[in-house]
């Protein structure tokens, strides 16, 4: 179907959509190619001619790289893999089980969700540097598996409710726990949903900023994220070939994860908003 | 939802209390034991220091430090300044702008890619890059591409003969860069809800259009557009939610500035957290973005319908 839609028409409109979206990225491309001093000719030269990866090389080399990049990773799996200990769980029993007061007790996740980190800096802020754990790995740790956990609940009660119950009641009538059979028969059917909701947690709390920026002022605890954004306050000193280059490879592991798992990437996006 | 869906069928026959005594259900079978974990996240992590700031805005501080309760008296002061009002016309012409930009190409690209058959999909992941990068990348990708003195846009102006502009540093120009900005980054969004709704749509009644004789854009108007009215409401809502919470993006493009112009709430919460020598102001502020953010979500849950439970 659809034949008649097919016209040049529809290829031209296609294209410069592309274009659009395609510019800024190939800018910085081009830029973190160039020379710094053909960086800033002007007027612009498109085509990088003399083109270095000497930029990207200074990227590699520069002294904080090491300790960014780990810690942009820790942060990133670590929060993924605590929003799904607790939400995986929750999940479950939001999808499985009645009780008083569940009703409630939804609505009280559900809100939470809506309360957004912006609102949260001060008083974090206040007091995590009362308690002295400002900087600290697994405070941070902590604070962005948060932000992951109620989606990462309605997710998975999306995908367990979705599971015939006839699995389950096989199993228990064959002796087996409740632990026993989410672990071996309820885990292994909702993998999907737990791809999707890895896939999104790394993406979001990779690419944060606000978060570790304020509550790990120190460079030895900052992200990739946070060296990033640094440099544009540096107006002056401020080499522009080497920023690019720094935009595009704080950008790579994000940008590798979506293009392996850009399936669970838009189920994540379109999950439970529309539903009929 | 089934109620009693998945108790085991040997033990207790409710989860309910009834009449008779029963041995006490072993602890794996109690939906609390399932929950606590992520209600002690929740609540250490999200609903204190929420309890906390709403304590806040009602004292006065001296740097970081609560010093008396006082009221309303940070409201008063926050609400009848000039900062406030500039702030809240920024927001509102950040969020508005961007949404009505963001909206219109997205369904733009997901109807002609839809189109496309068999390439459909590649266009798609191609175009969702923008939205996987990060704030901070973004910023950076369009304050290089903005830059007044060797940037393309400025270059690209010059050679069209408009009159030289600082761009970002221009203050009626600002906030309309970011906005642009922004519903670059976000477009890919609108796109893939967008596509998803399309789904959708009955076959019948776009062939129901050609038996009489419609063209395409009848077919967009009288049958595309009704069917995506709701997802559009939806996605809109949610990004006006993600767009008041935007602090990296104004940051690094205007630091607020030029003269306030791209000043948003978030951007007040953000910039009294790390430079204030009284921090009550930053707290009504959070009380701001918050209840801005509750009513928004408000009226997409009950658009929605997604309570659950």
């Amino acid at each position: 179907m659809n034949r008649s839609h097919r016209s040049p028409l529809t290829w031209l409109s296609a294209g410069i959509v592309v274009l659009v979206m395609s510019a800024p990225i190939l800018w910085a491309i081009i830029t973190s190619l160039k020379p710094e001093a053909l960086a800033i000719s002007f007027p612009p030269t498109f085509w990088p001619s003399p083109a270095t990866l000497e930029n990207f090389a200074s990227v590699l080399r520069s002294e904080t790289f090491a300790s960014d990049l780990w810690n942009s990773v820790i942060y990133s799996l670590g929060a993924v893999a605590l929003a799904l200990a607790v939400g995986v769980p929750a999940g479950y029993a939001a999808a499985r089980f009645e009780f008083a007061g569940k009703r409630a007790l939804m609505l009280t996740i559900l809100a939470t969700s809506m309360v957004p980190g912006v609102a949260l800096l001060v008083p974090t802020y206040i007091l995590l540097d009362g308690l002295g754990l400002l900087n600290s790995h697994i405070v941070l740790v902590v604070i962005l598996a948060a932000r992951l956990v109620p989606q990462t609940i309605w997710f998975i009660e999306n995908f367990v409710s979705a599971l015939p119950i006839e699995v389950e009641e096989a199993g228990f009538i064959d002796g087996a726990s409740r632990l026993e059979v989410v672990w071996k028969l309820v885990l292994p059917l909702i993998k999907p949903g737990i791809a999707a909701v890895a896939v999104m947690g790394v993406i979001t709390t990779w690419n944060d900023y606000v978060t570790v920026a304020v509550f790990a002022p120190d460079v030895a605890a900052r992200t990739l994220q946070v060296a990033l954004v640094n440099q544009a306050f540096d107006s002056i000193g401020i080499s522009w070939s080497y920023f690019m280059a720094f935009a595009i490879v704080a950008s790579i592991p994000v940008v590798l994860l979506f293009m392996v798992a850009q399936r669970w990437f838009v189920a994540g996006l379109t999950a439970g908003t529309v539903k009929g | 939802m089934n109620s009693l869906v998945g108790s085991p069928p040997l033990s207790d026959t409710t989860e309910h209390l009834t009449s008779e005594p029963k041995p006490r259900k072993p602890l794996q079978d109690q939906p609390l034991f399932w929950f606590a974990p992520a209600l002690v996240l929740l609540l250490v992590v999200t609903l204190y220091p929420l309890a906390y700031v709403l304590w806040m805005s009602l004292q006065k501080t001296r740097y970081y430090e609560l010093a008396g309760f006082v009221g309303f008296e940070n409201y008063a002061y926050v609400f009848s300044s000039r900062e406030f009002i500039d702030s809240s016309i920024a927001s509102l012409i950040f969020v508005a702008g961007s949404l009505s930009l963001a909206v219109p190409i997205g369904v733009f690209a997901a109807v002609v890619f839809n189109s496309l058959g068999r390439y459909a999909s590649f266009f798609r992941v191609v175009t969702l890059l923008p939205w996987t990068l990060s704030m901070g990348v973004v910023a950076s990708l369009w304050l290089w591409l903005l830059n007044p003195s060797y940037g393309p846009i400025s270059y690209a102006m010059s050679q069209l003969g408009l009159p030289q502009s600082l761009l970002l540093g221009d203050p009626d120009l600002a906030i309309w860069l970011l906005v642009i900005t922004t519903a670059w980054w976000s477009f890919p969004y609108v796109m893939v809800m967008t596509t998803a709704a399309l789904q959708s749509v009955p076959k019948e009644l776009y062939e129901a259009v050609d038996m009489d004789g419609g063209n395409s854009v009848v077919k967009f108007r009288f049958v595309t557009l009704p069917h995506l009215l709701p997802t559009l409401g939806s996605t809109a809502l949610n990004l006006a939610i993600l767009y008041l919470t935007i602090v990296t993006l104004i940051l690094v493009l205007t630091g607020g500035g030029p003269l306030g112009a791209t000043a948003t709430w978030s951007y007040q919460v953000f910039n009294g957290t790390v430079q204030t020598v009284n921090i009550a102001p930053a707290a009504v502020y959070s009380v701001v973005v918050l209840v801005a953010n509750l009513m928004l979500g408000y009226i997409y849950v009950r658009s929605t319908g997604r309570a659950t439970g």
